[in-house]
């Protein structure tokens, strides 16, 4: 509780501006310098209120868990030889939580998806025996419980779905921005903090920030999407999206 | 995190601008200062909409207590006009 910076700021603030606000009004006969204390009170306040808003798992713990759970899915990836770039879902094709379809042979042709993917680990999507895939929670999958509204088709819309997650939630980024082109979607994230890296579970299922886009993007347009390409450089990471069907 | 940050160092330049301007101003009353203040604080939270709904919520506290404030200094000031 002690260790939380914004508490220890807010506390300190409070109890400057509390001792010099009297001592400048009474004693040195300031307005100005009364009011600068009255600020450091209301900057104070605020500072606590913010400090009671701060997750409780500490970033540490949360990248331990990240890790933990990728690691488990690219063991499963790797075991089973899976390359293909996993397919984000949007909530009218899967049941319970968003899935990314990773087909066990080929590629998947959308056209072929019968009906809603079953919660399950090895999902058959279409009518024939070879329409296997392993359906598995991305990390962007969990973060579209956090979206109060479910995000709407356009650009603006994603846009913010993204922002709100990102900069709001997960503090992952500085700001997002996102272009739409024919059957493309540009995603343009500034100060990821998270970054691409060249290992199986990327190439497969992008990296965590890709995967959050592309979960919400997914949601947002109501049609499959795949992680086509993405880069970083210059402090911003660039995501491009092929939407499918 | 950097959305808390972004929104404190906001919040100390915007009042800190206050201050020293209505100084410059000799301006004489507190409760001037105090309005100018809350008015910042509250234009400035509203701006912050990338905000989680614990932290909007424990802020919106917050702006009630300054809104009080605000409103008890407004009432102070209408009685003094009104006693005029």
């Amino acid at each position: 509780m002690t260790n939380n910076p914004y508490r220890l700021l807010g506390i300190g603030l409070t109890i400057a501006g509390a001792i010099f606000a009297p001592v400048a009004y009474f004693i040195l006969n300031s307005i100005p310098i009364t009011a600068i204390a009255l600020s450091s009170i209301m900057i104070g306040f605020t500072s606590i209120a913010l400090a009671t808003a701060r997750p409780q798992i500490s970033p540490e713990a949360s990248q331990l868990i990240l890790e933990t759970g990728m690691e488990n899915i690219a063991a499963l990836l790797e075991e089973l030889g899976l390359s293909n770039k996993a397919i984000y879902l949007p909530s009218s094709m899967r049941t319970g939580n968003a899935q990314a379809l990773i087909p066990l042979s080929g590629d998947i042709d959308i056209q072929r998806i019968k009906g809603k993917i079953p919660r399950r680990l090895i999902v058959s999507y279409g009518d024939n025996p070879s329409d296997m895939a392993i359906a598995v929670t991305a990390p962007g999958g969990t973060s579209l419980k956090k979206l109060e509204i479910k995000p709407g088709p356009t650009s603006s819309e994603i846009e913010q779905a993204i922002t709100y997650v990102l900069t709001g939630l997960l503090d992952l980024a500085n700001s997002v921005e996102v272009r739409t082109s024919d059957r493309q979607l540009n995603i343009e994230v500034k100060g990821p903090k998270l970054h691409y890296e060249n290992v199986w579970y990327y190439r497969c299922m992008g990296s965590p920030i890709a995967s959050i886009v592309a979960s919400i993007a997914s949601d947002g347009i109501g049609k499959p999407v795949r992680i086509k390409e993405e880069s970083y450089s210059n402090g911003k990471s660039i995501i491009s999206l092929e939407v499918l069907g | 995190l950097r959305i808390y940050n972004n929104y404190l160092l906001f919040l100390v330049l915007a009042t800190c601008l206050i201050d020293v301007s209505l100084a410059f101003a000799e301006q004489t009353d507190i409760a001037v200062y105090f309005t100018a203040s809350v008015i910042a604080y509250l234009i400035i939270t509203a701006l912050f909409i990338y905000f989680s709904p614990k932290a909007r919520k424990t802020l919106s506290f917050v702006s009630i207590v300054f809104l009080a404030g605000f409103m008890v200094v407004a009432i102070l000031k209408i009685f003094e006009v009104m006693r005029w």
